[in-house]
């Protein structure tokens, strides 16, 4: 499993890290974010990129799961 | 095991956008906004900045509180509230960010219009935007090199959450001003408005179809303007050929409101932005935004098409002009200082909406430099750009490139 924090981070880096996170093609990756710009691309790169994505709020921070 | 695509479900969203977009800038031209200005960041926040500066700052022609602006603030605000996005953030290098948001302002007046206005531009035939365009991906490309090398302008920090609505605040603000303004013909406060309709003779003598307004004691008198003391100040002729000012060139009040809520509330949820597409495909090969600005381009130009506003070539297009370097190279700036900034004025006002106050300081920052921009004369116009723009273009290099250098950490 990869892990890739970007909190603090806006577009578009959140992106750029998750794009170099997939290098290594992992079968689950979890992002973390806290802006919602950057939850919508991180989710939208995976679901491109064919991993099936599930994101849990905790009303300040988002979990961005990615699975293969 | 899912595969791969180039365009996925968020592509589609944003070209919806993008044409959405078109379509309601076309249609607000139809409805008096200014040719090929159904909506422009920049211009747009150049009038509000010019309700507060007038007459003192050389502005009093294009003084009026665009509703398109405060609609698109309101509607990002409510999507960004109902859709648990709205977060008050900000201290990620709000300095700079008003800095590159002062220099943005100052090069997109040079080409006369923000990258959303040079993509309208282009939709309505104007090729002198494709000039700018270039220049436009010349400076992104230069801004992902930056980007590539580790440029961070800052860190976010979570802030109290009524901080967050600032410019919502702002917003509403300027809502009562526009509205107190339209319900009693003149703007409140000692500030200037631009009455619609309103034209400017070549003497400097302004008037409607009611109404002489500058010099306040004139009048019309067969067809010709004349003095308090007799004395024609604007012959016939003059008066025939006069030219409507940019400020009193507008769609009726509530329809620009409604389309700027539209607006603002399609561009909150897609995430469009009009010079991300270009920055997007040449750092990490993703189109999905460019697919937006696509489909405002094709939007705008079907619908310029059907109105019959479509008009192709480089001569006569509206508040353009035809000067090829004075076209490229503030365009460069304004796609360099709109990287660094994260995102296209649009962007920055669906942000500043969401509750970032960096944001709001890169909107402040334009709104001074649209001031500083017409009280220096360097903003252009129809016949090119002002002398002193070129001298003011290499300051603004250096200290965007300053800015670039110092905020870029090796990771």
């Amino acid at each position: 499993m990869v892990e890739v924090d970007v909190r603090g981070f806006v577009c578009p880096v959140p992106l750029m890290r998750t794009k170099k996170a997939l290098e290594s093609e992992p079968t689950q990756i979890v992002v973390f974010a806290d802006d919602g710009t950057a939850k919508t691309n991180v989710t939208y790169l995976l679901q491109d990129e064919g991993y099936a994505v599930v994101v849990t709020d905790d009303g300040d921070d988002y979990r961005i799961e990615g699975n293969k | 095991m899912g595969k791969r695509r180039v365009l996925g479900p968020s592509a589609w969203m944003l070209g919806a956008t993008g044409l959405a977009i078109g379509v309601f800038a076309a249609y607000l031209v139809k409805q008096g906004n200014p040719g090929n200005m159904g909506l422009c960041i920049a211009c747009f926040l150049r009038d509000i900045s010019s309700f507060f500066g007038g007459e003192a700052m050389k502005m009093n022609g294009f003084a009026y509180i665009r509703p398109e602006i405060v609609g698109m603030m309101l509607g990002a605000t409510v999507a960004a509230i109902s859709f648990r996005e709205f977060k008050a953030r900000g201290g990620s290098g709000s300095v700079y960010r008003f800095v590159l948001g002062f220099i943005f302002m100052v090069s997109a007046l040079i080409f006369l219009g923000c990258p959303v206005r040079a993509w309208l531009r282009l939709g309505g035939g104007d090729l002198n935007a494709a000039v700018g365009i270039a220049g436009l991906v010349v400076g992104i490309f230069v801004g992902t090199v930056f980007l590539r090398r580790g440029y961070i302008v800052g860190r976010v920090k979570k802030l109290a959450k009524p901080l967050g609505f600032v410019m919502a605040a702002i917003a509403v603000i300027l809502l009562v001003l526009a509205l107190v303004t339209f319900y009693s013909g003149a703007a409140p406060g000692g500030f200037s408005t631009v009455a619609k309709g309103a034209k400017k003779t070549a003497e400097g003598v302004v008037f409607t179809a009611e109404k002489v307004i500058s010099p306040a004691d004139a009048s019309m008198v067969d067809g010709a303007i004349v003095g308090a003391d007799g004395a024609v100040v604007a012959s016939p002729d003059s008066v025939a050929a006069a030219a409507g000012v940019p400020g009193g060139s507008r769609a009726p009040l509530y329809l620009s409101l409604v389309a700027g809520l539209a607006i603002g509330v399609a561009a909150q949820r897609s995430r469009f932005c009009s010079v991300g597409g270009i920055r997007d495909s040449i750092l990490i090969k993703r189109y999905d935004l460019l697919v937006g600005v696509a489909g405002l381009v094709i939007g705008v130009a079907v619908m310029n098409m059907v109105f019959g506003q479509f008009n192709l070539g480089f001569e006569g297009q509206p508040a353009a002009h035809t000067n090829f370097l004075g076209n490229f190279l503030p365009m460069v700036l304004v796609g360099l200082t709109a990287v660094f900034m994260g995102g296209c004025p649009l962007r920055q006002v669906i942000m500043a909406s969401e509750g970032d106050l960096d944001a709001v300081a890169a909107i402040l920052g334009m709104m001074l430099g649209a001031v500083a921009s017409h009280a220096l004369s360097l903003a252009s116009t129809g016949a090119g750009p002002a002398s002193g723009a070129w001298v003011a273009m290499g300051a603004m290099a250096a200290v965007t490139l300053g800015i670039g250098f110092m905020r870029t950490q090796k990771a």
